[in-house]
């Protein structure tokens, strides 16, 4: 995390948003566009369409600033949930695609085919994250790590991290499964 | 044997459909049961919650993308734009508003047309699906409405209102579902057409009731009329002007 980002204090601002002050909001915008940014145009895979969103992200951060609660979350961590909730549905809404529901795969063949991925290398450069998180993607198989990575930055389906990574839906489907569950155990 | 329980899909775990909710890859009909769970599911808001926090350091793998100069001037229009207007200064042509300067908050700039427009859409659309649906509750044929107002929560669009304006002079504002209002305040009903000096009180409304006005010291309805509920001190406003923020609002659409 850059070092402005650690000492900007996103509660304040957000509670000076909630109060009206413009500037506040200006401040959010400096501190964390960019990257909010970064963010949206990974998943959406287009500038302008991006822009759109962090646009609509920061108004609703403004006009909802009120009802950020501190006890759920940190404040940046709320910046990061509205604009990746408007790029997935964005995305979601693009995508158009026809969705197998969890119940209907089967996902049997996820042990079977493990060992064909054992030589998977990394997909992202995901040691540049910070905390627990990264200690406990460690844990994972490459190819596990790869299919949550491609999800939670990409915005991939289950269907297209399968065709990406040329593994069955059902593997895929049960390897992230299984990875949220082996995360959740690691970072408590 | 244990009795087999037919079609009935194995609940899936709270944390499993939480943390492939916030990854993004619940299927379309899993995400939409999950956010009309969430705002009533503490554990599943825990939850959610929970996986946010782990997942944001990721954010950290995707480079900075530096935004155009034009992003913040948008932002910043549309703030304005939804921002409402805070003490208005006193000029020589408008004397009169020097009066109209209240605490804190004032009457939104009925003509500014982006506060509007971002309604607009959806509004309407939910109008035309509102209308169906309240014909198919009442069963009973009904006199035609000449206008409709789809009264929505202006953060977040969600319909809250509807009115139904017939020929007979008589309005009707109809709950779509209950709320609750502090103790010490109420909900007041206002409207304005256009040219209208400022806004009208139709009185206080009660959560979750439908309230019938009569519309005879009124002019007649006009399409585009402004309706909106504000919360108000309980015995309603003190100056017969809206005090308090915006809890619904929309406008009439005409419908025949």
């Amino acid at each position: 995390m850059p070092d402005d980002a650690a000492v900007f204090d996103y509660e304040a601002a957000l509670v000076a948003c909630a109060a009206g002050d413009h500037a506040a909001l200006h401040r959010l915008y400096d501190h964390e566009g960019a990257r909010l940014l970064g963010v949206a145009q990974r998943l959406v895979g287009d500038r302008a369409l991006a822009e759109d969103i962090v646009h609509d992200a920061f108004i609703n951060i403004w006009t909802h600033a009120r009802s950020y609660d501190v006890q759920r979350g940190s404040a940046r961590g709320w910046l990061y949930t509205i604009t990746r909730h408007l790029a997935l549905n964005t995305l979601r809404n693009s995508r158009h695609e026809v969705t197998v529901d969890d119940d209907v795969v089967t996902a049997i063949d996820a042990e079977a085919s493990l060992a064909d991925w054992r030589e998977t290398v990394d997909a992202f450069a995901w040691q540049a994250s910070a905390g627990a998180v990264n200690r406990c993607l460690q844990q994972l198989d490459p190819v596990r790590r790869n299919c949550v990575l491609h999800a939670y930055v990409d915005g991939l389906s289950h269907s297209q991290i399968a065709q990406r990574i040329d593994a069955p839906l059902g593997t895929v489907k049960a390897w992230i499964k299984r990875s949220l569950v082996t995360l959740r155990e690691c970072m408590g | 044997m244990t009795a087999h329980v037919p079609d009935l899909p194995e609940m899936p775990d709270l944390h499993e459909q939480a943390g492939e909710y916030v990854l993004g890859t619940l299927s379309e009909a899993r995400q939409r049961a999950l956010e009309q769970r969430l705002p009533h599911d503490a554990a599943l808001q825990a939850a959610v919650q929970e996986w946010e926090a782990r997942l944001l350091p990721l954010t950290a793998l995707v480079d900075p993308a530096a935004p155009s100069a034009r992003l913040w001037q948008r932002i910043e229009r549309s703030m304005q734009a939804q921002q409402i207007q805070k003490m208005p200064v006193p000029t020589a042509a408008s004397p009169e508003r020097a009066a109209t300067v209240r605490r804190g908050w004032a009457w939104p700039d009925w003509n500014n047309l982006a506060l509007w427009r971002g309604l607009s859409a959806g509004s309407f659309v939910t109008a035309a699906v509102l209308a169906v649906l309240l014909v198919m509750r009442t069963g009973a044929p009904q006199p035609s409405p000449q206008f409709m107002v789809v009264l929505v929560a202006p953060q977040d669009k969600a319909p809250g209102w509807v009115i139904q304006a017939g020929l007979s002079r008589q309005l009707s504002l109809i709950p779509l579902g209950t709320l609750t209002v502090p103790q010490d305040k109420a909900l007041q009903f206002w409207t304005k057409a256009d040219g209208w000096k400022g806004p009208v009180s139709l009185g206080l409304v009660q959560p979750g009731h439908t309230l019938q006005v009569a519309l005879d010291k009124l002019p007649p309805l006009q399409a585009n009329q402004l309706f909106e509920l504000t919360l108000e001190p309980a015995a309603g406003s003190p100056i017969g002007k809206p005090t308090g923020p915006i809890q619904f609002i929309g406008r009439a659409v005409k419908i025949l």
